[in-house]
């Protein structure tokens, strides 16, 4: 009986690629795996990079643990990447909520606590003990005068846009700066800045206008002249 | 049916009570009746300043435990014709003795009867502050031109705006020192309203005489003459709806015979 190929070996620009058949069992395509020796004419000893593309399956963490074992093992390549054509909701809305902007109008007074999954843009102030804690960006069009936290949660990338940026306390991902006397004196007048994770580690506070060079790929605007 | 407004800070000491008592008068001055209603269980001040401590029989907490009605609890000034009243608080409880449920019930039965009911609010932000706030539909915010007044002010501002039964809530500046103030030692008027970006029903100088009148039992606002009595008494033409300017801070010029007689001492 002539059965299906279950995997398939292809040579792509980015390299070799092996196919996985999407409509089989996992067992039948892991047996396939392992019985049968796809990737032919190279030396054992030899140093070989594949991708693996799944197509429609999705796998677990514990199933990919096992197709990559399977794979390396019995067809002594290095696996680079794998891909796949599915994401499960939770993983989608998770990217959605990452990119996604919000907007709150009104003032973040003395002891509110201001929860936000993204950026937020907030018309109006933060005031002294007022907090804002975004997982990605934070702008604000008026003063900051409160507690600002960005990138809660791992975003390096994010920053703190404010009209008046007079925050006693900055933070970026869990790197946090304390406003003394000394560190305002940074910025001589507080007014249009950005403040934002330096290589060096430390937040850095600067011209709004650098915002461009600084973080180019925050801006997300296509097209224009 | 009138309407029910709170009177509260969050600080101590900035002058809601000296607000309050002041308020209510000055109301009761213009023909209006109203009812004080002292929340500060435990704590009462309202009516030393009304000068009504001796006449309380029965109290808040005995209203709501119905002990007596609200009737019986209501001492009248006899100052005023059948205008003030007031409901004092407990002296032996504490702010636990009353739920937020019970205030707005006896707060929504006094209002069928008086014009005004002026809720003085104690310090904090528990269960005090909770009971007073419960009936109100309007909120005034005392703070003073010191930056932890205004913190706190903001504080209470951020709880009355999630107050869905409260109006936006309006500040009054108490015992500004004009002196202090073009010094620029404390806060000015300006930055306190941009800071707290709410509306402004007015300032209030600091005044000796305040301090005065109300250890003799008598609000300021009896006394014409003086400054601050002048500055409640414009407060409440704004929360009646005339419109006042603000008055002015500037220190007096000494007249003419304060010079001649400054002359002679020397």
């Amino acid at each position: 009986m002539a059965t299906k190929q279950l995997v398939t070996m292809k040579g792509t620009k980015e390299g070799l690629v092996l196919k996985l058949d999407d409509q089989c069992g996992f067992a039948d395509l892991l047996d396939a795996l392992q019985s049968t020796k796809v990737v032919t004419q190279h030396d054992d000893d030899e140093h070989l990079d594949v991708q693996i593309h799944l197509g429609n399956r999705y796998c677990t963490h514990e199933k990919l643990k096992q197709l990559l074992q399977a794979v390396e093992e019995t067809q002594h390549v290095t696996v680079s990447k794998i891909k796949s054509d599915v994401l499960t909701v939770e993983e989608s809305n998770q990217r959605v909520l990452k990119h996604q902007s919000s907007t709150y109008i009104g003032i973040v007074r003395s002891g509110q606590v201001l929860k936000i999954e993204g950026d937020v843009v907030i018309i109006g102030d933060v005031n002294p003990n007022g907090r804002v804690e975004a997982t990605g960006s934070i702008f604000v069009l008026g003063r900051v005068k409160g507690i600002v936290h960005a990138g809660k949660g791992g975003n390096r990338e994010a920053v703190i846009v404010a009209s008046w940026l007079e925050a006693t306390h900055l933070m970026v991902d869990d790197v946090i700066e304390i406003m003394t006397n000394e560190t305002t004196i940074l910025s001589e007048q507080p007014e249009m800045e950005c403040a934002y994770l330096h290589d060096n580690g430390h937040i850095v506070i600067d011209r709004l206008q650098n915002l461009r060079n600084i973080r180019p790929n925050l801006a997300t605007f296509k097209g224009g002249s | 049916m009138g309407e029910a407004i709170v009177i509260t800070s969050g600080k101590g000491g900035v002058g809601k009570t000296t607000t309050s008592a002041n308020l209510g008068t000055a109301l009761a001055l213009q023909g209006r009746k109203v009812c004080l209603v002292d929340t500060d269980i435990g704590l009462r001040n309202l009516d030393v300043i009304l000068g009504l401590e001796n006449r309380i029989i029965y109290d808040l907490v005995d209203v709501v435990e119905g002990r007596c009605k609200v009737h019986q609890a209501l001492v009248k000034d006899k100052r005023f014709d059948e205008l003030l009243f007031l409901l004092p608080a407990a002296q032996t409880s504490d702010k636990t003795a009353v739920t937020p449920q019970q205030m707005k019930e006896l707060v929504d039965g006094l209002k069928q009867e008086f014009d005004f009911v002026l809720i003085d609010c104690p310090a904090g932000i528990e269960q005090g502050y909770k009971n007073a706030v419960a009936g109100a539909d309007k909120a005034i915010v005392v703070t003073t031109p010191e930056i932890s007044a205004v913190r706190d002010a903001d504080r209470i501002i951020g709880l009355l705006e999630q107050e869905p039964n409260v109006e936006a809530p309006k500040l009054i500046i108490n015992r500004i020192r004009p002196d202090m103030m073009d010094r620029g030692e404390t806060l000015d008027v300006n930055e306190i309203t941009t800071h707290l970006s709410i509306e402004l029903l007015g300032i209030i100088p600091d005044d000796e005489h305040v301090i005065a009148s109300s250890n003799k039992g008598e609000p300021i606002v009896m006394d014409p003459s003086s400054v601050a009595s002048k500055a409640y008494r414009n407060i409440v033409r704004r929360v009646l709806g005339e419109s006042v300017p603000l008055m002015t801070l500037d220190k007096q010029k000494p007249g003419f015979f304060a010079k001649l007689k400054a002359m002679f001492k020397k």
